[in-house]
């Protein structure tokens, strides 16, 4: 179970509302979440499924380790935020 | 500490009542040093508000000239200044403002020795560049030397900002949220930036090297603080240090690698 937060840098492209999801893993949770929210996939993943390189995931706190395969586990009240790094100044 | 002139007393009047501050802070100020990377929409406000504030030493780098397209964000030049270099620019602009100030511009891109020597001898690095390679680089720099840091980045009407600081246990480093290899998908150059909106990060950068540098306030250690404009709307993301980061890690293996 995890609450899945996109930050407002991400929200302008696509819907993606904050919501509670089942799952054990980051991959399973995020699954689900695609599932609802189709458009939001494409931002986040390549077409292998790997985490975009200018995407951050994190999962309490700190960045998920298996960018390739979002295997990284889920505790039952796990804070899942996904942003885009900035790198302008 | 250095002591304080009649002088003194009126430029930083307005600090010096400020409970938080009072004279010992002000001196404080005063013997303080801070090395500002970079010198665009966000290292203009922040280079200039800590020289008004009175940080002592400020040593401001960046190794390009004034664009007309800058002059949107970065209030530290005027229409005259374009095609000059930034930091001859900037150092004229802060000597006018406080005389007092000691400022030394490095015009150049500094290799990694420079970076860590010029690290390892401020209280403070302001990181206002706009690329992830420097950041990376400022990274490694300040762990090694202990060296708290002020990071921030910002694109169309977004801004991050958080501190990280190598001495405090508890605090990430940027190789912590930030994998190597991590790109911009967009710059400002193709997205656009609204000029205060880097501004405010910029405002902000200077607040958070001030209570530093004083050893006040809550810091932004361990905090992601995301400004989005156009909702006029603060965000915070609780960051935590990952044990198992390479550049800042538990494991002498990690850290290796
Ligand atoms: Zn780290």
């Amino acid at each position: 179970m995890a609450r899945i937060t996109f930050t407002g840098n991400v929200q302008p492209h696509v819907p993606c509302p904050t919501e509670t999801i089942p799952g054990d893993s980051v991959a399973d949770a995020l699954g689900t979440y695609f599932e609802h929210h189709p458009l939001a996939r494409g931002y986040v993943l390549d077409d292998q499924g790997a985490v975009r390189r200018h995407m951050v995931i994190l999962v309490d706190g700190i960045p998920i380790r298996d960018r390739a395969r979002l295997s990284d586990a889920l505790a039952r009240d796990s804070e899942v935020f996904v942003f885009q790094a900035l790198s302008g100044g | 500490m250095p002591a304080l002139t009649e002088k003194h007393r009126q430029r930083y009047d307005r600090q010096f009542r400020l409970g938080d501050i009072g004279e010992a802070g002000q001196r404080k100020l005063l013997g303080s040093s801070v090395l500002v990377i970079g010198l665009g929409g966000l290292g203009c406000p922040a280079a200039i508000y800590l020289t008004a504030a009175g940080v002592g030493r400020i040593v401001i780098n960046d190794f390009d000239t004034v664009e007309l397209s800058n002059l949107t964000r970065q209030i530290g030049y005027g229409t005259e200044q374009v095609r000059q270099s930034k930091v001859d620019s900037m150092r004229d602009h802060l000597l006018h403002l406080n005389p007092d100030a000691n400022v030394e511009s490095v015009g150049h891109v500094m290799e990694a020795d420079e970076l860590q020597r010029r690290v390892a001898e401020a209280d403070v690095v302001v990181d206002c560049t706009d690329n992830f390679s420097t950041r990376f680089a400022i990274n490694a720099a300040c762990l090694a030397a202990g060296t708290p840091w002020v990071s921030a980045a910002a694109i169309r009407f977004e801004a991050q900002l958080t501190t990280y600081h190598p001495r405090d246990a508890q605090s990430p480093c940027y190789r912590c949220l930030y994998p190597e290899g991590t790109e911009a998908a967009e710059s400002c150059l193709a997205e656009g930036v609204l000029g205060p909106l880097v501004g405010t990060a910029g405002c902000v950068q200077a607040i958070e090297t001030l209570k530093l540098l004083l050893g006040i306030g809550r810091s932004l250690v361990g905090r992601l603080l995301l400004f989005d404009a156009m909702q006029m709307s603060w965000h915070e993301i609780r960051l935590k240090r990952d044990p198992g980061c390479p550049a800042c890690g538990d494991s002498p293996q990690a850290a290796t690698s």
